[in-house]
């Protein structure tokens, strides 16, 4: 997936655990996890947006994009 | 009031009932294949050939008809356990549609000795491709079914 996920950077620079993490965004820590571990397929906005409210960061701090790797494959389909 | 757990109820009896009936039709095969062999007015001549070539396609067909039904027992009970969208559903919805597939095929074989078996082998060839195409639904719910548990 060419979309990553830093969460645990931003996690780490703001001190906040992964249990604490996930009842500020309202997500399941096995939810966290897949975020965590850049497993998931899709984020919703206001998943996005709970994130940035409890890491006070903005999306770009939390999505970076990697080029190569599945690109290709997605544009095939 | 009616719901979907009786619906699931009603489901599985039926699937009961009818496993009962072909236990039935197993049990009586001789007599049910010597009177319909007496009686149908399209039946050829009621001799040995036609007998076994009818207790044949029965035993055979019913031994594909008790796996189709164990297949969509199977299917009710993982739905009942909320185990919808599961590669084991896809598997017995793959051999629900290959019974019907291979009673069609020996129906089509029965057609030399009585023709109107064409019928019967259209109408279970048809209902195999049913569930082939509902296994097709199923498989493709599976894959969307794995991204949403992967939307966060």
């Amino acid at each position: 997936m060419p979309i990553i996920i830093n969460l645990d950077v931003v996690m780490a620079r703001r001190k906040i655990g992964a249990g604490e993490l996930a009842e500020k965004v309202g997500i399941t820590p096995a939810n966290l996890s897949i975020l965590k571990n850049n497993k998931a397929k899709a984020v919703r906005f206001s998943t996005l947006a709970a994130l940035c409210r409890a890491l006070d960061c903005q999306p770009a701090d939390l999505l970076e994009y990697v080029p190569g790797g599945d690109d290709e494959k997605e544009d095939g389909e | 009031m009616w719901s979907e757990k009786n619906s699931l109820a009603l489901s599985r009896l039926a699937v009961l009932l009818f496993t009962a009936a072909v236990a039935v039709c197993d049990v009586c095969g001789w007599w049910l294949v010597n009177w319909f062999l007496r009686t149908s007015r399209y039946a050829g001549i009621n001799d040995a050939a036609h007998l076994v070539w009818g207790l044949v396609t029965l035993y055979v067909a019913s031994a594909a008809a008790y796996v189709l039904l164990w297949n969509l027992y199977r299917l009710l009970a993982n739905i009942e356990d909320e185990q919808v969208f599961v590669p084991a559903n896809v598997h017995c919805l793959r051999a629900a549609s290959w019974c019907c597939m291979a009673v069609a095929l020996l129906c089509l074989g029965g057609a030399v000795f009585y023709l109107p078996m064409v019928m019967v082998a259209a109408a279970a060839a048809f209902m195999g491709l049913i569930v082939r195409i509902i296994k097709n639904v199923f498989q493709r719910a599976i894959g969307m079914k794995a991204e949403l548990d992967l939307t966060i």
